[in-house]
Parts: structure tokens; C-alpha cells; sequence
């Protein structure tokens, strides 16, 4: 099994040309046609070949053997050139072979931030021999992000993609590319495969963070020792079982394990009668999208002090709750906000 | 140019060398292998810079270190140029363009930073090959040059293998896959390929050294006679003439100077023909395809009475009956020509330039002087003329104990004073050109005006493709002798001792080398074996490959069943074998796309049968799922159908990839399927 993950290649945005302009129109065209699937197998249908421009070049080469060959009567040269150009035309087919009959999967995605890299799991299966030289790409970046793969015979071979999405969303994946001029390098064949899979992107987080706003006491809960600058914890006591790992203060833990003590826990007891509101309204100054950048920012800065946490957007409010199925229903909904 | 070589690091195994250092080290293996044969043919100069370049770039390599820049390039490429033509005086042609090729060659490797220059390296050095069949298509060059193009396409093959470290068998067994599975195209067109003349007239400088020359020394004529390379080709428009009559005239040597012999100056005022020829009868009309021979003089087919035209030269006569060009003759020429067999030439009265032709250098074989002598006083020639002077020569060939062999031994003793003497009086074997020289000297000695005349006598006895086939091995020397009123009479004096050399045309053989001599010193059986499966292998190589011309294409076609093949035809044939083949590709593509895989149809077959068993085989059902529904429905009589679901499941989840379903296995179960009573659903147990 082989596994490379491929540099994001920011695609700057050529000016504006004719050619360009209806090349991209004909590959968006020619996308729309092929219908979008987590698995594809690559046949004779959607497996495309032309030569390279070496391969050209093997071919004026070929000419110049052939006319040697005739002008000087060379018997040897011409097995020579016919050799060459059966080898040519052999390495046509199993240029194509290399990809016919290949299996690309899509391993189910994680969501991502926006700006950050989304990886993309691919799994190329061979049912028949090995193949070699195998390139993935995001459709339409060039031609250096290619990483390369080779499939064992009968077996898989796993791939990572990366691309980073600018805005927060559903996407649709870009299409994927795989193409290989696999044995001689005198003709390139490609598949595009669009992946039916769709990418959660959740909003940028506002970076550097602004201070998550206070917490307010729940009425008729104990009043609480908490930071006024909020989002960090200042109480800690002896690890108890169950304790989730976050939850450890890991510093202050290795200085008492070092002394021969205990695990040692933040006391967040206090703050399950706290209530943190991370409100719409409470950033009020901001464009919209930085709002939801800086809401964002919070909700992963009140998960990481273990607090209990509330987000109210315009039409939504998500009661207040703590853990990993909080933190996700809240950036989700930030993602899909409206 | 400065180099520091400096001692190598310690070779780290072949295995443990990073892989660009490894694939460029294996690039310059094959790029070393390629040019090598060329080595006899290159300046020093040029051998020496490519293994300088070649072992930098290595080191370069081993070393991980950067290229040098494109001003170092350009630097040396202009320096290879200069000596280029310093040492050819010209930069175009055969010999200059082979060495810029290789210089640019290796040159190249020290660029090789993208795919592009890797492609040029490639391509470079296909063409390298090719022009090593410019000096010899034997079969040892083609087995070197198979292995330089399998060493570039498994380099070719390796730089699209991308990711780790392919080994390098691996790739050449791919690189020798790729080149098989070519070969049946390679044959079909190499056997259908339509064999067409010259595209243009390209200089050949320099393809064959040997051949006729303006001086004929003993020995001379021996490195021709064992060259089987083409001096010339002819096809006759009507009858073809018998081999005795192909006398093709080459330098006539009239000037003897006790050791070599030599074509007398030009002059000016001197009769020229046609004057000097007198003809008879009807021409024979030919063409002739003459390679490219270095001399001035045309090797016509004895008499030409008119200058043949050939573009480009001007064709005239001498007084000895040679058509000469106005320059040495450098290209390949096709022309037609015509030639009378009978025919007389030379003045039939006695005159002061025959005397030229008696001369002999004192102090030069004595004893054949003596020997003439001798002959004269004999009261039957005391009168004798010319004719029957030369008939008693020849006589004495032919019943003196001469024989024929191109391996005679050097007759060089005594700075070669007494060369004809012991030709002629004591050792008694040789070959034309001792004839030939003896019989000339004889002939003057007895005060007859006579020559040699060198040129090729016969052709190979099957005609290929109509053309008649005269190699530089049909070398030839013979006399002639000049009788008052006739002129100049030819007289063959190899024929007296060997007449099948000049009737059947017999090719000569040379005689064996050192390796060859060992062998035959320990086990003369193995020499004759060895050499006869080699020279059947050879013959076979010449007859098929080197030989391969229009003719034999033809007669490929008419065993396929053509009445009267022609050109046309064979490209139909071409164009035809190939449009099968591609619309072969084009069906089993079809095919491939609306195939079922083949585990896919096997299944369905099997849940076929099942459901006729009334047992639900869902898609998705794994066999041993089925199996265990068998086994509930039908008890002990189905096990067997059961047994067999249990294994296609080994089958399908096994370690081992097995590419291809088992179809015994889907037949059998298929069958007993069949032959198994149906199950009532209601009698099931449980």
C-alpha cells in the first residue's frame, strides 16, 4: 500500500483569455455529464487518452528513423523504427489498461474549517495486475500537485487529497483527476471523477480569539470562582474516575505525579451552574460572516474549558450543553446559518 | 575544461543507492553501451570527452551535486564543434554528424532536469542506434543494439514509475513486455512495409572504404574479395547476359613499377572513343544502381559506346576505353546505360603509346623474364602472334599446378623483386590479381603491348527484384593484350585456373582467422560445425533481413495467394492488416465496456439455479449465507450444492487474488443443481 498527501496548489485567477475561457467552459461542461458517485470504476467510457507532447515527439523521431532508413537502405533500420513504433502503439494500450478497470473510492469525510485543508481518503483498487504511475490531482490545479501512486495486483492502494475550502458550507467536492502516462510517457490518459460526497465546511474561526463574554450564574445555583476574563478555568482538584481527559491539567498534573501525587482534574463542578451564552447579538459591530467567525471562535474556546455553552443565531437558539455533540450541533448550525 | 575526479565515495551497493542516483547511473550504463560501438569510428578526441562527460555526470550523481550551468554547455558543445571540424574539415555529413551526435549526446545528460530532457536523451539515443547500422547490420551489431533499445525503454519505463524505488528488473521486464507485445507490429510492417528507392540522393561518404582503386598492390584486391558489402546493382531491359560476358570496367593499370601498378597519366591528345571503339550487333540495355565507389571512373558493363547520363556530372571517355566523371564519385547514382557484348577497341596499327605498354622495370623478376625467353625461343612461338602467345599463357595456367586462393601468402620476400617469379615459377597460388599481374608481365616480356584492368567481374547468380547484385567481393582483375589489327583483346587469366570463379561467379571465401585456426587445431568437426550453424544463422539474418527488399515482399504476397503482386497491393495489404487490427481493438473495447465481471456473472449464475431451487439469493447474499439456507432447506441431498458455496467463499475471501472465478465450479453446481429434486417449502425442517 502506498499513501502521499498532496500540497494545495492555490489556484491564482488567470486573466481572463478566450482559450481559457471556453476550455473551462467545455470542463464544465463536460463535468456536468458525468454523474457524481463516492465509487467509481473507470471503463472504457470514462477513460480518456491523447498523446503527449513527447509522444509527438516520439513520432517525428519514428519519421526522421523511418526516412534514414529509406534514403540509406537500412534494412535494420527499419525493424528498428517498426519496433519502436509497435512498442509506440503497445504502450497506447497499456497506458490505458493502467487505468481501465481501476476502483477509486472515497472514504467518508470529516468537516473542516474553512481555510483549513480538507483531506480526502482515496482508495484505488486494482482487481487485476499492478499498476504503476498512478497521479491524483484536484481537477483543474496543476500539474505539480499530482501525487503518484502505484496499486499492488489485486489490491489497493490509499490516497490522500487535500483541497481547502474558502467558505463555510455544504460544498460539493471539486472534481478529482486521475491520469498516468504509465509505461513510455507517449500518451496520457485521464479520468475525471466527480465524488457524490458533500463537505460540511464550518466558519473560520476568528483568529487571534476575541475573550469569550462572561458567563452568567444560573439563578439559585452557588455563586462561582471564575476568571473574569472567562474561558479559563482556575480550580483544580484530585483526578476522579471518568474525568475526561480534557479535563486534566495535564502542567499541573506532571508537577504531582513527578512529587508522587495524583492526576489532577480543573474543577469545572462549579461551572455546570454557570451558563455561557455565546449570542448573535452579543457582536453586534461585525459583517455577518465575521460574526459567525468570532461565534465560532468562542464555541470552540468555551469546548476547550469544559464549560457549558448556549448559542443563540437570529432564528436558533441551542440550549446550553457541554461535549463533543454539542460542540458539533453548534458549528454545524453555525456553518449552515442562513 | 576543467574536472576534479576525485576519488569516488565507497560504492554503496547498487540496491542502496537513492533512486535519481541510481536511474541516472543506469541511463549512462545504456547511454556508454550505445555509443560504444562507435568507438573505432570516432576521433579520440570524441571517445575521450564522452567518458569524461559520462564518469562527471556519474559522479554528479553519486554525489547528489548540482548540474553544471548552460554557459559550461554551450562552452563545450562550441569546443566539440571546433574539433568536429578540425578533425573532418566540415560539419555536415555521415562522420561529422555521427560525433556531434554523441557529443551532444552526452552533453545532454548533464541537463537532465525535466521530463523534456529526458525525452531528447531518448530519442537521441534511438537515433544513435540507428546510425550504427550505417557501418554494419551484422548480426552482433543487432544483438548490441536490441540491448541499447531495451536498456532505453527500461529507462523510459523507470521515469514514469514515480513513486518509491521500482527495481530495475521490474522495469525492464515491463520495458521487454511493451517491446514483445510490439513485435507482432514490428513484423507486419517490416514484411509489408512498401521498399521504396532513395527518398533523394544522400552523401555516402565514407560507407565503404574498400572497393577499387586507382593502384592495384598484391594483396590489395584480397580485402575486397572477402567485402560482401553492394558495390552495384543492375536489372537488364531484355536478355540478360551470361556471367562470363559481366565484365564491369573499372581503372585499366598500365604503368608497372616492379611493385605496384598504376593507371597511366591522362593525355590530352589522345584518341578518344568512340573512334577508338568499334561495335557490332545490338545493345544490352540496363540499369545500374551504383554505390557510392569513391573513384572517377564508372564500372561499365564492357563496351559502352555512349556516355550514360547521369545529373550532376559529366560523363566522358578515355583513351582505354574507361567513362570517367568529372568527380570522384560520392553518392549513391542510379542511371541507365548500354553496353555491346561484341565488340573490338584500340588501334589496330602499331603506335608510339603502345610502347608505353611494354615497359617493364629492370632488375624485377628476373627468372620470368628468362622464363618468356625461354618461351620465344621455343621454335612453335618463334613466330607465334599475339593470340596464340596469350593461348600458350594460359596453357600454361592451366596445366601448370596453379590454384586458386585468396590466402596465398605474402610474396613480399625480397622487397617484392622477384613477386611474379615465385607467383609464377614456384609457388604457383593466388588469385585474380596475381594472374592478372603475372600474365601482363609475361605478355610484355615476350614484346606484346599488354594491361591490367581492374573492375567486377560477375554478379550474384539470383537476381533479387530483378536486379542483379554486384558486391565488392566480385572484385576483379584481368589482362589484356594488344594484337596488330584487332586491338586490345581481353584475356582472363583467373579463368584459366578458376572458371567458376568467373562463370558461376562463385563467392570467394577468406581465409580463416586466429580464433577460427585454435578451434580448428583441437576439433576440426566443432570449427565445421560451428561455422556451418553460423554461417546458416548468417545466411538466414542476410536472406531475411538485410536482404529483405521489394522482391522477397513480393513474393510474400504471391504465397499468400496474389496472382501478380505489385506494389499497390502490398499497400492495400499494409493498410488493410492494420485497419483489422485496429478495429479488433475498437470490438474488444466494446466488449470490455459492456462486460460483466466475471465474479459478478458467476454469482448470478449460481443464484439462478438457486431460485429454481426456490431458495431467495439476494445480491448481497454471501455464499456461505446461501450455503447455510441449502443445507436448512435441503438436508443431507443438498450438502453437495452446500460444499461447493463453502468454497467459492474460500475462493472469494482468500489471501490469495485469484483473478478469475473457477468455472468448473459454477458448471458443477450449476448441474447438481438441476439434478436436485425440488424441495417442497413446506416439508423444510425447522
Amino acid at each position: 500500500m502506498t499513501s502521499g498527501t498532496l500540497p494545495h496548489d492555490v489556484v491564482a485567477k488567470p486573466r481572463f483569455s478566450l482559450a481559457g475561457f471556453v476550455r473551462a467552459r467545455f470542463r464544465r461542461w463536460l463535468q456536468s455529464r458525468l454523474p457524481r458517485t463516492d465509487t467509481l470504476l473507470l471503463t472504457q467510457g470514462n477513460v480518456y487518452i491523447l498523446p503527449t507532447r513527447a509522444g509527438l515527439m516520439f513520432g517525428l523521431t519514428l519519421l526522421v528513423l523511418l526516412i534514414a532508413s529509406i534514403n540509406y537502405q537500412l534494412n535494420l533500420g527499419y525493424v528498428l523504427t517498426f519496433l519502436l513504433a509497435g512498442s509506440g502503439a503497445v504502450s497506447m494500450h497499456l497506458t490505458h489498461a493502467t487505468l481501465r478497470g481501476l476502483t477509486l473510492h472515497l472514504k467518508p469525510l470529516a468537516p473542516v474549517f474553512a481555510g483549513e485543508p480538507a483531506i480526502l481518503n482515496v482508495v484505488l483498487t486494482s482487481p487485476g495486475s499492478a499498476r504503476f504511475g498512478i497521479g491524483l490531482k484536484i481537477s483543474g490545479t496543476a500539474d505539480s500537485t499530482l501525487g503518484w501512486f502505484d496499486v499492488p495486483a489485486g489490491g489497493q492502494a490509499q490516497a490522500q487529497l487535500s483541497f481547502v475550502p474558502e467558505a463555510r458550507g455544504v460544498h460539493e467536492l471539486p472534481a478529482l483527476g486521475a491520469e498516468t502516462r504509465f509505461p513510455l510517457g507517449l500518451f496520457r490518459t485521464w479520468a475525471v471523477w466527480r465524488p457524490a460526497a458533500e463537505l460540511l465546511v464550518y466558519p473560520k474561526p476568528e483568529r487571534p480569539p476575541a475573550p469569550l463574554p462572561a458567563a452568567r450564574p444560573v439563578p439559585g445555583g452557588p455563586t462561582q470562582l471564575r476568571s473574569a476574563a472567562g474561558g479559563e478555568v482556575e480550580g483544580v482538584r484530585g483526578y476522579r474516575r471518568g474525568d475526561p481527559m480534557k479535563l486534566v491539567a495535564w502542567k499541573k498534573a506532571a508537577k504531582a505525579l513527578e512529587s508522587g501525587g495524583e492526576l489532577v482534574s480543573r474543577d469545572t463542578s462549579a461551572s455546570a451552574h454557570q451558563e455561557l451564552w455565546l449570542d448573535w447579538q452579543a457582536c453586534a459591530t461585525l459583517a455577518p460572516e465575521e460574526r459567525l467567525s468570532r461565534l465560532t471562535a468562542w464555541v470552540l474556546a468555551a469546548d476547550r474549558a469544559g464549560a457549558d455553552y448556549g448559542l443563540r443565531l437570529s432564528e436558533l437558539t441551542i440550549e446550553p450543553a457541554d461535549g463533543e455533540a454539542q460542540r458539533r450541533r453548534c458549528l454545524e448550525a453555525l456553518a449552515l446559518w442562513k | 575544461m576543467a574536472l576534479t575526479l576525485s576519488p569516488f565515495a565507497p560504492w554503496p551497493g547498487w540496491k542502496y543507492l537513492p533512486r535519481d542516483a541510481r536511474d541516472t547511473l543506469f541511463l549512462l550504463g545504456v547511454i556508454a553501451w550505445t555509443v560504444l560501438p562507435h568507438v573505432p569510428h570516432l576521433p579520440a578526441w570524441c571517445s575521450l570527452l564522452t567518458l569524461v562527460v559520462l564518469l562527471w555526470r556519474a559522479k554528479l550523481a553519486l554525489s547528489n551535486a548540482a548540474l553544471p550551468g548552460r554557459w559550461v554547455l554551450v562552452g563545450v558543445l562550441l569546443l566539440a564543434a571546433g574539433l568536429t571540424y578540425y578533425s573532418y574539415r566540415t560539419l555536415l555529413g555521415k562522420e561529422p554528424g555521427v560525433t556531434m551526435a554523441v557529443v551532444l549526446m552526452a552533453l545532454k545528460t548533464l541537463e537532465l532536469r525535466a521530463r523534456r530532457d529526458a525525452f531528447v536523451v531518448f530519442f537521441l539515443g534511438f537515433f544513435l542506434v540507428l546510425t550504427h547500422f550505417l557501418y554494419s547490420q551484422t548480426l552482433l551489431v543487432a544483438g548490441a543494439m536490441l540491448v541499447a533499445v531495451w536498456g532505453l525503454l527500461t529507462a523510459l519505463v523507470l521515469a514514469h514509475m514515480p513513486v518509491g524505488q521500482p527495481s530495475l528488473r521490474i522495469a525492464s521486464s515491463l520495458a521487454m513486455r511493451t517491446a514483445l507485445l510490439g513485435a507482432p507490429v514490428m513484423v507486419l510492417l517490416f514484411l509489408l512495409f512498401p521498399r521504396i528507392g532513395p527518398l533523394w540522393g544522400v552523401p555516402q561518404d565514407g560507407i565503404s572504404s574498400t572497393g577499387l582503386s586507382n593502384s592495384m598492390r598484391m594483396g590489395s584486391v584480397a580485402e575486397v574479395a572477402t567485402d560482401d558489402s553492394i558495390a552495384l546493382r543492375v536489372r537488364f531491359d531484355g536478355p540478360v547476359p551470361p556471367p562470363e560476358a559481366m565484365y564491369f570496367r573499372g581503372p585499366v593499370l598500365s604503368n608497372f613499377d616492379g611493385r605496384e601498378w598504376r593507371g597511366a597519366p591522362g593525355r590530352l591528345d589522345a584518341p578518344r572513343l568512340p573512334e577508338n571503339l568499334r561495335v557490332r550487333g545490338e545493345p544490352v540495355r540496363y540499369e545500374m544502381t551504383l554505390e557510392p565507389l569513391r573513384l572517377s571512373t564508372l564500372p561499365l558493363l564492357e563496351a559502352s559506346a555512349t556516355a550514360p547520363v547521369i545529373e550532376g556530372y559529366r560523363i566522358t571517355p578515355r583513351e582505354d576505353m574507361r567513362w570517367v566523371a568529372d568527380r570522384p564519385l560520392l553518392e549513391r547514382l542510379r542511371f541507365n546505360a548500354e553496353a555491346y557484348p561484341a565488340f573490338a577497341q584500340g588501334p589496330t596499327q602499331r603506335n608510339l603509346r603502345l610502347i608505353g605498354q611494354l615497359e617493364l622495370p629492370p632488375g624485377y623478376n628476373p627468372r620470368t623474364l628468362e622464363w618468356a625467353a625461354a618461351l620465344r625461343r621455343d621454335p612453335r612461338y618463334a613466330n607465334a602472334d599475339a593470340r596464340a602467345l596469350a593461348q600458350a599463357l594460359l596453357q600454361y595456367i592451366r596445366t601448370g599446378g596453379f590454384s586458386y586462393t585468396l590466402a596465398p601468402g605474402s610474396y613480399d620476400d625480397n622487397n617484392g623483386r622477384d613477386a611474379i617469379d615465385q607467383f609464377w615459377l614456384d609457388r604457383r597460388a593466388g588469385f585474380c590479381e596475381h594472374f592478372a599481374a603475372a600474365f601482363v608481365v609475361v605478355m610484355r616480356a615476350l614484346d606484346v603491348p599488354a594491361r591490367v584492368v581492374t573492375g567486377y567481374q560477375g554478379t550474384d547468380p539470383i537476381p533479387i527484384d530483378g536486379y542483379y547484385i554486384v558486391r565488392q567481393s566480385s572484385a576483379h582483375a584481368w589482362a589484356e593484350y594488344w594484337q596488330p589489327g584487332v586491338g586490345w583483346v581481353r584475356a582472363d587469366p583467373t579463368a584459366a585456373v578458376a572458371p567458376e570463379r568467373i562463370s558461376r561467379t562463385r563467392r570467394l571465401q577468406a581465409s580463416p582467422g586466429l580464433v577460427a585456426g585454435t578451434i580448428a587445431s583441437f576439433s576440426p568437426e566443432l570449427l565445421a560445425q560451428i561455422r556451418g550453424s553460423w554461417e546458416a544463422v548468417n545466411n538466414r539474418w542476410n536472406q531475411w533481413v538485410l536482404n529483405y527488399s521489394r522482391g522477397q515482399q513480393l513474393d510474400v504476397l504471391k504465397s499468400l495467394g496474389v496472382r501478380s503482386p505489385s506494389w499497390e497491393d502490398l499497400a492495400l495489404l499494409l493498410i488493410s492488416a492494420l485497419s483489422t487490427l485496429a478495429l479488433a481493438g475498437a470490438a474488444w473495447a466494446w466488449w470490455d465496456r459492456h462486460r460483466i465481471d466475471p465474479w459478478v456473472r458467476q454469482m448470478d449464475r449460481m443464484r439462478a439455479a438457486l431460485r429454481r431451487l426456490d431458495i431467495a439469493a439476494a445480491p448481497h447474499d454471501a455464499p456461505r449465507a446461501l450455503a447455510a439456507r441449502v443445507r436448512e432447506r435441503y438436508g443431507p441431498p443438498g450438502e453437495s450444492l452446500a460444499v461447493l458455496l463453502d468454497a467459492l467463499e474460500r475462493q472469494r475471501y482468500s489471501r490469495a487474488n485469484i483473478p478469475r472465478p473457477d468455472t468448473a465450479l459454477t458448471r458443477r453446481f450449476v448441474w447438481l443443481a438441476r439434478r436436485l429434486p425440488l424441495q417442497p417449502r413446506s416439508i423444510a425442517p425447522g
